[in-house]
């Protein structure tokens, strides 16, 4: 088929998809990522002239090598930590015959609900100065310094057990993708479990291994609402402190900050390459046709047996306790959480909804009512405002990423070569750490000079949640664009020529064929960004905005003390309450995504029969049971 | 009913299609034949319209359809991975084309359960999901939709070619009664020299966009026009040039011996000469009992021949057993060297 000249609208079409890609990459990837790396060499000196090496001279005088040596010392102990946990946990609950595996399973995969923010103010909520495990050791131990959970070990304490949920999700598939046949010839060989683990299962999982890793390495450099929560001098924070300070305070913050996010940068970028080169080189992969299912292994010697047991149970208790406290004390009392103690008679929903008034003791010795200072999640007009502004955000910037990269895959997959720059542009945020794309929107955008928004400054006031937006979106790009396209590789190329040779169009053969065979596999990726974006804390910390105050910064401010005179009351119940919806949300998600999206039309048909049946089997019975009663 | 004329199609450099010239008449059973990327899918891709042919035309029914869009065209196909819409149920898969054409509900609910009826698919089945039929009911399914809107033609793309052996010689005779019934002429291609015997009524032999050989399957098998055709249907022998000298020198055979020389392996008979036959002595090598048939292999002085007897009690030679191997003079095939139309194989 020709071209026809013209005005043709497939031709508009290209054109306005061609401006509009430009725009998002220059505009929001490129132009201010590179401004800020600019900025660290046009910085001026006290005398006022261009110094490109102040910044770097400033840097290596001062205290600033221990941000970046503090990250990395904190990256490579979580490497080791997280493998150690991660895989113990897979182990226990996947390769070794452990009672009650499947409720350490549950225990252990906690982190897929809760993270962040979150996370880690419950286990603050123990261990915290004020957190009940403290008090409770402080009766024992009155010397013991109530301050105990902060700085390194707290962090990586927390971080620990927070990160392993890639080892939940990957590692456990890895290891259930092993074939068991091969197990079974090396026992008949002789070997023992131990020995099979580590000679037959172990290599084969040496490439989930290596990535998770790195993974685990890029997340212990990029760590943020730990370290900040936690108060541990990490990159992450010093950039959003930097970044919010001003020159009258100290000798340029905002090169500074610039320079420890590009450093960060370089880190990201030297580590992803060096994973993706090696993932590139293929893995070890079953030779065999027929795979038999892994069976657990019996530890036979009985002190291992008995030894493994009590590991598993301590990791679970480690797991569950916090999530348990939490649970607990979001349905007690104001006075019950804020003496940390359970009031087995005082269930309430107070920390959801409703308020409740505040008497309290003034300091001239009289009684004071404050009006519904107690108030709940939903009832708190803060805490309210955090969770409205963040789901709109959320969901904004989700649908946005979903939709953008639904537009480019059909480019893509139509145009390969073309297309592959396309692909690698809607992927570039993958290699930057959010932080110095969301520093890079607020220094860049912090001004009118910007001509292609229409010279707005867009972190002022409520423009700010625009730009919340657009770092939203840009990034969950790649994350999009990789599970978006593994789920166009399912389209036959022949279903589109069926759909051509039966008369359809290319809107009708897009609507009607190809986009409900990606659907699901869209939903779910929406599903997912919002998840991680409704209760994200690092990118809108970074912008630490009044404007741009999200659910998780919220959370936050909620870990500071209660003021006794009606300052920021009940926020302790209010933190344990959010934790819950939170989790209650997050777990929606999950099983929406898993559960109810992963069902291909056959099996929805089978489920919906079933559910016809049942309903058949109540009314009938109702029916009879009228008839009887009638008769 | 269908013609191609002096189709030519190229992909940049390469020449995918020589001049190729088919006519396939109406209502016959017509297989285009040949190794993989030998042409004969492009072939069948110019005739539906997804490839636009460099020269040449494509004619139906004495009209020029070289440039008419695909869906223009009235052509059904059937895909070699059925290509059924997974997120349709085998109903809606089968309405999707009638729908596009704007068809009452009432018509449409009607022409579907009657396709549905002729190709052995129940009501039931038509609420299912594509995924929840087995692989033979997923091509009733296939040709229900491709039949349903009454084209003129059907093309089917190696339909058989995902199914596991049993299913495809069973699925093989249903497609051919189908096809009976229906009347409806019909493009096949396979490169399974099996399937375009048993279903064909022509044959077209592909082999580096070139066609070979055009012809019924019995004129396909046993006078394989070119040295590519005679090797590539069925197992055949190669008589050796040993053999050939040996045989124009004690038997005064008269065989050109500048030319290549085929016989099948069922025209050899072991220790049943007869007058006029050519023979030579060997031994028996191994035997292969199919139950229906042996294989022998069967050791002479010049060459190893491969030859199939039928189990009709005859006497089963045993291993180091000396025969006697015979065939008649007209049941040989001769060509000259490099009697290809595509290159060396």
């Amino acid at each position: 088929m020709k071209q026809r000249k013209g005005l043709d609208p497939s031709f508009l079409f290209k054109i306005l998809g061609f401006l509009f890609f430009a725009y998002l990459f220059f505009g929001f990837m490129l132009v201010p990522c590179l401004n800020t790396l600019t900025s660290i060499f046009t910085t001026k000196n006290a005398a006022g002239e261009t110094d490109p090496w102040v910044v770097i001279k400033f840097f290596f005088a001062g205290n600033m090598p221990s941000f970046v040596w503090n990250s990395l010392k904190l990256a490579i102990l979580l490497v080791i930590t997280v493998n150690v946990v991660g895989v113990s946990i897979v182990l226990l609950t996947e390769y070794f015959e452990i009672k009650g595996a499947k409720i350490l399973r549950l225990g252990y995969m906690t982190t897929l609900i809760y993270s962040g923010v979150a996370l880690v103010t419950g286990y603050m909520f123990l261990y915290a100065n004020d957190g009940i495990l403290t008090n409770y050791l402080v009766q024992i131990n009155p010397g013991l310094n109530k301050a105990w959970f902060t700085g390194f070990n707290a962090v990586l304490f927390t971080m620990t057990f927070a990160c392993t949920s890639n080892h939940m999700l990957f590692l456990r598939n890895a290891i259930r993708g092993i074939d068991y046949n091969t197990v079974e010839a090396a026992r008949n060989m002789g070997a023992g479990p131990f020995k099979v683990l580590w000679k037959v299962v172990f290599p084969t999982l040496i490439p989930t291994m290596f990535s998770l890793t790195v993974m685990t390495f890029i997340t212990g450099l990029c760590a943020m609402s730990a370290p900040t929560l936690l108060g541990y001098d990490s990159i992450n924070p010093e950039i959003v402190r930097l970044a919010g300070s001003s020159t009258a305070d100290e000798s340029f913050p905002q090169a500074r900050a610039a320079l420890l996010s590009v450093i960060l940068a370089i880190f990201t970028i030297v580590l992803l390459t060096v994973l993706s080169s090696y993932e590139r080189k293929g893995h070890y992969l079953s030779v065999s046709k027929t795979k038999a299912k892994l069976q657990k292994q019996k530890i036979n010697n009985p002190v291992a047996n008995v030894l493994a047991h009590i590991y598993a149970y301590v990791l679970f208790i480690i797991y569950m306790t916090p999530v348990v406290m939490i649970v607990i004390f979001a349905f007690q009392t104001f006075d019950a959480v804020r003496m940390r103690k359970i009031d087995f008679k005082g269930w309430t929903l107070i920390n959801f909804f409703g308020k409740q008034d505040y008497n309290y003791l003034t300091a001239r010795g009289t009684y004071k009512n404050r009006e519904g200072a107690i108030s709940g999640l939903f009832s708190n007009e803060t805490t309210l405002g955090g969770i409205k502004l963040s789901f709109i955000l959320s969901v904004i910037a989700a649908a946005f990423a979903c939709v953008i990269v639904v537009i480019a895959c059909t480019y893509i997959f139509k145009n390969k070569k073309k297309g592959a720059i396309l692909e690698y542009a809607l992927l570039f945020p993958w290699l930057l750490p959010t932080i110095l794309i969301c520093y890079s929107f607020r220094t860049f955008f912090n001004s009118d000079a910007v001509w292609y928004v229409g010279n707005r400054n867009l972190y002022y006031e409520q423009s700010v949640r625009i730009l919340i937006v657009m770092a939203y979106t840009v990034v969950k790009l790649p994350f999009s664009l990789r599970m978006i396209k593994a789920s166009f590789y399912t389209i036959d190329e022949e279903l589109e020529e069926a759909a051509k040779n039966l008369g359809s169009g290319p809107i009708r053969t897009f609507l009607k064929v190809k986009l409900p065979i990606i659907l699901p596999t869209v939903l779910a990726v929406f599903a997912l960004n919002f998840n991680s974006l409704f209760t994200e804390y690092d990118m809108s910390a970074t912008f630490a905005s009044t404007y741009g105050t999200s659910y998780a910064m919220v959370i936050q401010a909620m870990t500071y003390d209660e003021g006794a005179f009606g300052y920021n009351m009940n926020a302790t119940g209010r933190r344990c309450a959010s934790t819950v919806f939170i989790m209650l949300l997050s777990g929606l998600v999950l099983y929406l995504v898993y559960g109810v999206g992963a069902r291909d039309l056959g099996e929805r048909l089978e489920h919906r029969k079933k559910w016809k049946a049942r309903l058949e089997k109540i009314t009938g019975r109702q029916k009879k049971a009228k008839q009887e009663s009638a008769g | 009913m269908i013609q191609l004329k002096d189709i030519v199609v190229k992909f940049g450099d390469f020449t995918a299609l020589h001049n190729i010239n088919v006519h396939v008449k109406e209502g016959e059973f017509f297989t285009f034949l040949g190794p993989s990327g030998c042409g004969k899918t492009t072939t069948l891709r110019t005739i539906t319209g997804f490839i636009e042919p460099t020269s040449g035309t494509v004619m139906m029914k004495d009209k020029d359809i070289t440039k008419v869009p695909i869906e223009k065209r009235n052509i059904g196909i059937v895909f070699q991975s059925y290509a059924l819409f997974p997120t349709m149920t085998v109903y809606d898969n089968i309405a999707f084309g009638l729908k596009i054409k704007k068809l009452k509900k009432q018509e449409i609910d009607e022409k579907v359960r009657e396709i549905a009826r002729k190709v052995d698919l129940s009501d039931e089945q038509l609420a299912k999901a594509v995924s929840q039929l087995s692989g033979g009911q997923q091509q009733r399914v296939a040709i229900a939709r491709a039949l349903v809107t009454n084209p003129s033609v059907i093309c089917l793309d190696e339909p058989l070619s995902n199914l596991d052996a049993k299913l495809r010689v069973q699925l093989r005779n249903e497609l051919k009664n189908m096809q009976r019934d229906f009347g409806i002429t019909s493009i096949y291609v396979t490169h399974d020299q099996e399937e375009a015997l048993t279903l064909s009524d022509h044959i077209a032999v592909f082999n580096k966009g070139y066609i070979e050989q055009i012809g019924t399957p019995y004129e396909v098998y046993n006078n394989s026009a070119t040295e590519f055709v005679c090797n590539f249907i069925g197992d055949i022998n190669r008589l050796s040039d040993e053999l050939i000298a040996r045989l124009n020198r004690e038997q005064n055979a008269g065989l050109d011996p500048v030319k290549h020389h085929y016989i099948r392996l069922e025209r050899l008979r072991v220790n049943e000469v007869q007058t006029g036959d050519l023979f030579t002595d060997g031994v028996v090598e191994s035997a292969e009992y199919y139950g229906l048939t042996i294989k022998y292999l069967i050791r002479t002085a010049d060459q190893t021949f491969k030859v199939v007897e039928k189990n009709d009690g005859k006497r089963i030679y045993e291993i180091g057993e000396t025969v006697r191997v015979s065939f008649r003079r007209e049941d040989l095939m001769s060509y000259e060297p490099g009697d290809y139309k595509g290159d060396e194989v």
